[in-house]
């Protein structure tokens, strides 16, 4: 077995170990993003019941967290984020974007405070147009970004040298991955056949009166 | 036939129950011993405390949830079952830190594998921290006995084909490799430890220790979040809680005060530290929250040729300690190779990347077999450990640094986990990190492997083992706690959970916190009844 010092390391970034290891750079930048956003006017508030939009049939979810603005950024991320995984025909496409989504803010109520603060800044720095120019390199607004643009900037932040760039992409795929693939009518996809039926058939609480 | 729901048998029998989100009032309540939390630390502690006549009110901030619940879906489980809806992560982001929160905390959660505190462990702490009575030779009573009472043994069944693969790459590569032994009664094989066991065969806290206790006349309170201890004078007079509403998140408006003679903080190395943190408990030397550790994980994922149904079996029962402490119990860092479950949701979590790439990988979930290494934290001075924080909120944060030991540890794991899938005959195998492609052979792997950047947010990094932040040790200028949990500074405190552990353990960490709060309860049920 080799030696743990036989491995050799990657030449080391000073400038770039030192940004991450404080962490504060990161938390400071966010900070000042969401600041910017709240003065701007950005729309931060739960889109709640949306009534409205080509994208929001009368399913009833009534959204907790996401804005209407986050809404918009998640239908343009959504296609490069799941690719092939999104069928073509448009009203069953329209359904699974939107289920997606919704199955997104339900999994944000439960993350607590903390960490929907933490998400609220990287949806506002995406949402604000100055930083989501500068930052995230898209130039025109999620509503007319297509899904080449969306997918450049996919790229950008997984293979950017920035740690906090990389951890604002996990984030977004992470979440958006987890909720698709989490959904029992996209279990097929992975070839997963769901729990087993003789035991579903056999324990109490799937049968109807549990 | 799937064991009893003793847990609504018991509700149903009348057991002292309380879902904190139905009070319409502030309370003021008193008991003998109050236990802040309900998972492998607490369940153990307020059994053998009401067994002996005292009054014990367990609280737990997360709600209870039981067989009725637990139906074998990834995203109702993960959202109710664990800390912060499985998004808990370290400060900077480079850590997820996978942690029950519910009645029977990680217990209900975690894959039941089941190991003794290893030797050498136990031999450290006594050098180390002056912990001469937790020698291998004084606990192994208390091993036996936890075992009994969470029916812990090897795996009998033949491992599933996930598992089989780190069984056969240790076989070709002549390395060591054992059955795990698992906390189960009865299980049905099926694989969904990590949603909550279906059938109510797992022996966690909430079929074992929690039931017990309530059989034995305490009172359990979920939803209901622990704020502050309140000292008068040099004692702890009362617990000052906050009900949660039925959602589990929204703080609800009415107080509950606890006043007890002795409190016992059980709520996790995180939990436990922010808890004493936020009570200004003393601390002359500032040891609370610091020398927290993670077993930090990494993982490697290999397509199999034959199928491997990564879904499907008892998650974990085949582990290899070739490399955990084979080049000392200080040395380099050593790790234990285990294998984790991989259902979509997880899977499609863990793996990085997106769009048709992702959705390629995914489609071959059922040949997809995983590895993972559990680096072993907080033996040498090079791995100190992280620290615990509150936030504004109050609420925990954990700053966990990757030293570049630890990296040489994860860089190691990285390879041999590798070297063993190809062993066992994978098709190609792909780290866990952003930068890794697939690798069709070993000496491809191990080129790649021996050049990849080896840091935080590219290599994907997990924990689900928190351990330390309420350190023991028999010197206070060290330590938070002494080798029985108790308080150094405060006489009616008591911490049992796993940030008693002065490092981490080496290996799955519940049976150590059963065992140790099994001992240590039996102490403390003896002095407060003398």
């Amino acid at each position: 077995m080799p030696t743990p010092t036989a491995v050799t390391d990657k030449a080391p970034d000073y400038g770039r170990r030192s940004f991450l290891k404080t962490g504060l750079g990161g938390a400071l930048f966010l900070g000042g993003v969401s600041m910017t956003a709240g003065l701007s006017g950005c729309a931060s508030a739960p889109a709640g019941l949306q009534s409205e939009g080509p994208a929001s049939p009368t399913s009833g979810y009534e959204f907790r967290f996401l804005s209407s603005d986050d809404i918009v950024l998640f239908e343009a991320l959504i296609p490069a984020i799941l690719g092939a995984a999104l069928t073509e025909q448009p009203d069953l496409r329209r359904r699974q974007v939107r289920t997606t989504i919704e199955t997104i803010d339900a999994g944000i109520v439960q993350f607590g405070n903390a960490n929907q603060q933490e998400l609220r800044k990287l949806f506002d720095l995406l949402n604000f147009g100055l930083t989501r120019a500068t930052l995230a390199g898209v130039w025109s607004s999620w509503e007319n970004a297509s899904t080449d643009d969306a997918r450049s900037f996919l790229e950008r932040w997984e293979t950017s040298s920035i740690g906090l760039f990389n951890n604002g992409y996990i984030a977004l795929t992470k979440i958006t991955n987890a909720s698709y693939y989490g959904q029992p009518e996209h279990w097929s996809q992975t070839g997963y056949p769901g729990p087993p039926e003789w035991a579903v058939s056999a324990l109490p609480q799937f049968q109807t009166h549990s | 036939m799937a064991m009893t729901d003793l847990i609504a048998q018991g509700l149903a029998g009348g057991w002292n129950v309380t879902d904190a989100a139905t009070l319409t009032e502030n309370q003021t309540l008193e008991a003998d011993v109050v236990v802040i939390g309900t998972g492998a630390g607490g369940g153990t502690t307020a059994e053998i405390l009401a067994r002996t006549g005292l009054s014990v009110i367990m609280i737990e901030e997360g709600r209870l949830y039981h067989q009725k619940d637990f139906k074998m879906d990834e995203l109702t489980s993960y959202a109710s079952l664990y800390q912060e809806g499985l998004s808990r992560v370290t400060r900077d982001g480079a850590i997820a830190i996978l942690q029950g929160r519910c009645v029977g905390g990680s217990t209900t959660v975690n894959w039941t594998s089941s190991f003794n505190t290893p030797d050498a462990t136990l031999n450290f702490w006594a050098d180390r921290f002056g912990l001469d009575e937790l020698r291998p030779a004084s606990l192994q009573p208390w091993f036996d006995d936890r075992k009994q009472r969470h029916n812990i043994a090897p795996w009998e069944v033949p491992p599933n084909a996930n598992n089989d693969t780190l069984r056969r790459g240790c076989e070709q590569l002549g390395w060591s490799w054992h059955v795990i032994p698992r906390n189960v009664k009865g299980c049905w094989n099926l694989g969904y430890c990590g949603m909550g066991c279906p059938t109510n065969a797992k022996q966690g806290a909430l079929t074992t220790t929690v039931p017990g206790a309530l059989d034995h006349k305490a009172e359990l309170i979920y939803g209901l979040r622990a704020d502050r201890l309140v000292m008068t004078q040099d004692r702890i007079s009362h617990l000052e809680a906050t009900p949660l509403q039925a959602d589990s998140v929204t703080p609800s408006a009415h107080k509950v005060q606890i006043r007890a003679r002795h409190f016992v903080v059980a709520a996790s190395a995180l939990g436990s530290p922010a808890l004493l943190l936020r009570s200004d408990i003393p601390d002359p030397y500032q040891r609370v929250g610091k020398r927290t550790f993670l077993h930090p994980v990494n993982a490697t994922v290999a397509e199999m040729p034959e199928r491997v149904d990564p879904f499907h079996g008892a998650p974990q029962s085949i582990y290899s300690d070739e490399f955990n402490f084979s080049q000392g119990v200080d040395g380099p860092a050593g790790f234990k190779l285990e294998v984790p479950p991989l259902h979509p949701s997880m899977a499609s979590g863990i793996l990085p990347g997106h769009g048709d790439i992702m959705n390629e990988n995914l489609g071959k979930l059922p040949w997809l077999q995983s590895m993972l290494a559990l680096i072993r934290d907080g033996f040498h001075a090079d791995s100190p450990g992280g620290v615990v924080s509150l936030r504004d909120d109050g609420s925990p944060v954990l700053d966990y640094p990757v030293t570049d030991y630890l990296w040489q540890g994860l860089r190691q794991a990285y390879l041999r986990m590798a070297e063993a899938q190809f062993a066992a005959g994978a098709k190609q195998v792909r780290l866990v990190h952003m930068d890794s492609s697939w690798y069709r052979n070993w000496s491809e792997a191990e080129a790649a492997i021996k050049a990849i950047p080896m840091e935080l947010h590219r290599a994907r990094l997990f924990t689900a083992h928190q351990m330390g932040g309420c350190g023991m040790g028999a010197n206070p200028r060290n330590s938070v706690v002494n080798g029985l949990g108790q308080h150094h500074q405060v006489s009616n405190l008591s911490v049992h959970d796993a940030s008693i552990f002065p490092t981490s353990i080496g290996a799955n960490p519940q049976m150590s916190v059963y065992t140790l709060s099994a001992r240590n309860s039996t102490q403390l049920a003896s002095r407060l009844t003398a």
